[in-house]
């Protein structure tokens, strides 16, 4: 034990006495995942908020105004009334991109409502203008609601198909588990897999090509001691680099998801007891694979080779959380790693009544996959064939 | 030679030790061993070779003693570096056994690398480190206490002139000094064997000379010193005896004295017998 604390610490003392790599594992990942989400978001909300329209409308009438200025629809856009004989002008600045909507109505028009008259309003937009066309669609709501009022005032009906629309109370602590369930899983298990390639591949194949590694197994330390050192500190490490990804992601959520919500809140402290406990376990998975094809491998180079197909594959099996209908109910599945987390951090962000059981497996077989993958490692550490190869 | 094929177990061995006529400890027992490597079809282009394996150690044999140095003497591709890889248990031979220290490399290989200080160019030591970080790391694994460490630090560090560069990281230190501290920490346990691959190779004469005033001092010491090299220089003025290895076959082992004394005597042998290994081949 002794000696595995030894290797431990030497492999922490690498890491984070090297302010380089410290910033590179520790820092970096964090940082770059906010600036990236927090522009994403930054991105999104300039998408679905447009910038302020420009509008004239000749003859406003009450009922319209009444519509669009609803206190719910926050609206902020530039409406002026002018007059016909500046429809022209208006159109050329339009056609310029210099103005985004016109809209004409019949003089007089709520007050000429009588049997068979037939009202319209022209519209003028500009197609090839990605603005007057975002405005233009918002209108046109506004209008066809307009329109359906005006019918209701004249024929007391506006339609054949009547909707009574019939639901439960929006549950909004499992609606925002169901969105975090979409997302999280498949970055969680991206950043601990990213945190863990960051350092593992060096640690091993690196010291295998620089021949640091024989200076180790030249010592009286047992094989197996080598190997449980080395994925311990891997595995802490990978584990505070995914933690600093996490922070990252939390801190950039009000950015990607609006500042009112707040998604942290909904979760308890057995929640995040439960999903440390499962990034735990699956980090010591992850960097025993990586290990052992870091060993395997002959140089820094092959190792990354090898291991990016793996990487890859590990996103694949993240991105089932975003097409799944919540936890995989087949006990038998959490037996198989990284989807196994996956499919229990889905359960455990979405409230699923069965998550002791699913967190039980998960637990349990990540931890005789990393005992196998431990043992495998020693038998490669003890393979001149492996360690020697050139 | 003292036929130490009769010699059973793992013990330690009181044999007569030709080099000095008295009977002293045999500490490395080399008993018949051979080493086939596999070759890739790279190696076999590299090398003009048909055959797939390759017999890099043949039927290897020779004990050395407490208190000698002994010299492979070999040139490159003999087999050097493979025979002192087996004794160090980093690569186990195919066939025959090792006894380092009363330890076999084939049963007990934690034992043999307690008892051993080894030195090739095959290791190296982390860059990113100090001489400081890495000589303590290096002790705590061997299991040495922190008085000891310390002791021995000083000793050690003081002996090859490394005290001022304790805190530079090995990465910034020239390769003089780099070998030095290696050469520090391969000692650091004050192990009974020590096993050094070309210990000057790369060395520049001063620090090749301290490095071989100190392999004399250890022997007198009573430690036993196996090394290898090509130069023959070295091997006339520090080793007791040598052995001559070509083709991974040992064609000859002898007192220094035995060998004529001199270097030139040394050299004029030892061409002898690659003229006549590859005329056989």
């Amino acid at each position: 034990m002794k000696n595995v604390l030894t290797i431990f610490k030497k492999e922490w003392d690498r890491v984070i006495k090297d302010k380089r790599l410290l910033f590179s594992v520790m820092i970096l990942p964090g940082l770059m995942i906010f600036i990236i989400y927090s522009f994403m978001g930054t991105a999104m909300t300039s998408l679905s908020a447009p910038d302020p329209g420009n509008i004239a409308i000749v003859n406003p009438t009450e009922g319209f105004t009444s519509i669009y200025a609803l206190p719910d629809n926050e609206n902020i856009d530039n409406i002026i009334t002018i007059a016909a004989s500046e429809i022209p002008t208006y159109m050329t600045l339009v056609d310029q991109g210099e103005w985004d909507l016109i809209i004409v109505f019949p003089a007089n028009i709520e007050s000429n409502l009588v049997d068979g008259y037939q009202a319209t309003a022209d519209i003028y937009y500009n197609g090839n203008e990605s603005q007057s066309q975002t405005i233009y669609q918002v209108y046109r709501g506004y209008l066809d609601i307009y329109g359906k009022a005006l019918s209701y005032q004249l024929y007391e009906d506006t339609t054949v198909l009547l909707y009574n629309v019939g639901t439960q109370p929006i549950d909004e602590k499992k609606l925002m588990g169901t969105i975090m369930a979409t997302l999280l899983p498949m970055l969680v298990v991206m950043f601990l897999f990213s945190g863990a390639m960051a350092i593992g591949p060096e640690s091993i194949a690196g010291e295998k090509e620089r021949g640091t590694m024989a200076t180790l197994l030249v010592t009286p330390v047992k094989r197996s001691q080598i190997a449980m050192g080395k994925v311990a500190s891997l595995g802490v490490l990978s584990l505070l680099s995914a933690i600093s990804s996490f922070i990252g992601i939390i801190t950039s959520f009000p950015k990607l998801f609006g500042e009112d919500i707040d998604f942290l809140s909904i979760y308890g402290i057995g929640e995040y007891a439960m999903i440390l406990g499962l990034l735990f376990s699956t980090v010591f998975v992850i960097v025993g694979v990586i290990s052992v094809v870091s060993a395997y491998a002959k140089n820094l180079k092959e190792a990354g080779t090898l291991i990016t197909p793996i990487y890859l594959l590990t996103i694949i099996i993240g991105i089932s959380s975003i097409f799944g209908e919540g936890a995989n109910a087949s006990w038998w599945f959490y037996l198989i790693p990284i989807y196994n987390t996956v499919q229990s951090l889905i359960a455990v962000l979405t409230f699923d009544p069965n998550i002791t059981m699913y967190m039980m497996i998960t637990v349990m077989a990540n931890l005789v996959f990393t005992a196998l993958l431990i043992v495998l490692l020693n038998r490669m550490f003890n393979s001149e064939k492996i360690m020697f190869s050139k | 030679m003292v036929e130490f094929e009769k010699t059973i177990g793992i013990c330690h061995l009181l044999l007569s030790n030709p080099c000095r006529g008295d009977f002293v400890e045999a500490q490395v027992i080399i008993k018949d061993i051979t080493k086939t490597y596999i070759l890739s079809k790279k190696q076999q282009k590299i090398e003009r070779v048909k055959d797939k394996r390759k017999v890099a150690v043949n039927g290897l044999s020779f004990t050395a003693y407490k208190g000698e140095i002994y010299g492979l003497l070999g040139p490159n591709g003999a087999g050097k570096t493979t025979a002192l890889r087996c004794i160090s248990t980093l690569i186990k031979p195919d066939s025959g056994d090792i006894i380092v220290n009363g330890h076999s490399v084939i049963t007990d290989p934690e034992g043999v690398r307690q008892s051993i200080g080894f030195l090739t160019s095959d290791l190296q030591l982390e860059a990113f480190f100090t001489p400081n970080y890495l000589f303590d790391y290096f002790a705590r694994l061997r299991g040495v206490t922190e008085d000891i460490i310390k002791e021995r630090k000083k000793q050690l560090f003081e002996k090859f002139g490394i005290d001022r560069f304790a805190e530079v990281k090995v990465g910034e230190l020239s390769t003089g000094m780099r070998q030095k501290v290696q050469i520090a920490i391969s000692l650091l346990h004050d192990p009974a064997v020590i096993v050094f691959d070309e210990p000057t190779n790369g060395l520049d004469v001063l620090t090749a000379k301290v490095v071989t005033d100190y392999l004399t001092e250890l022997k007198n010491e009573g430690k036993t010193i196996i090394i290898s090299t090509h130069i023959f220089s070295v091997v006339e003025k520090i080793c007791d005896r040598v052995g001559i290895i070509i083709n991974g076959k040992l064609l000859l082992t002898e007192t220094i004295d035995e060998a004529g004394g001199t270097e030139a005597n040394l050299e004029n042998q030892f061409f002898e017998l690659v003229a006549s290994e590859s005329e056989e081949a």
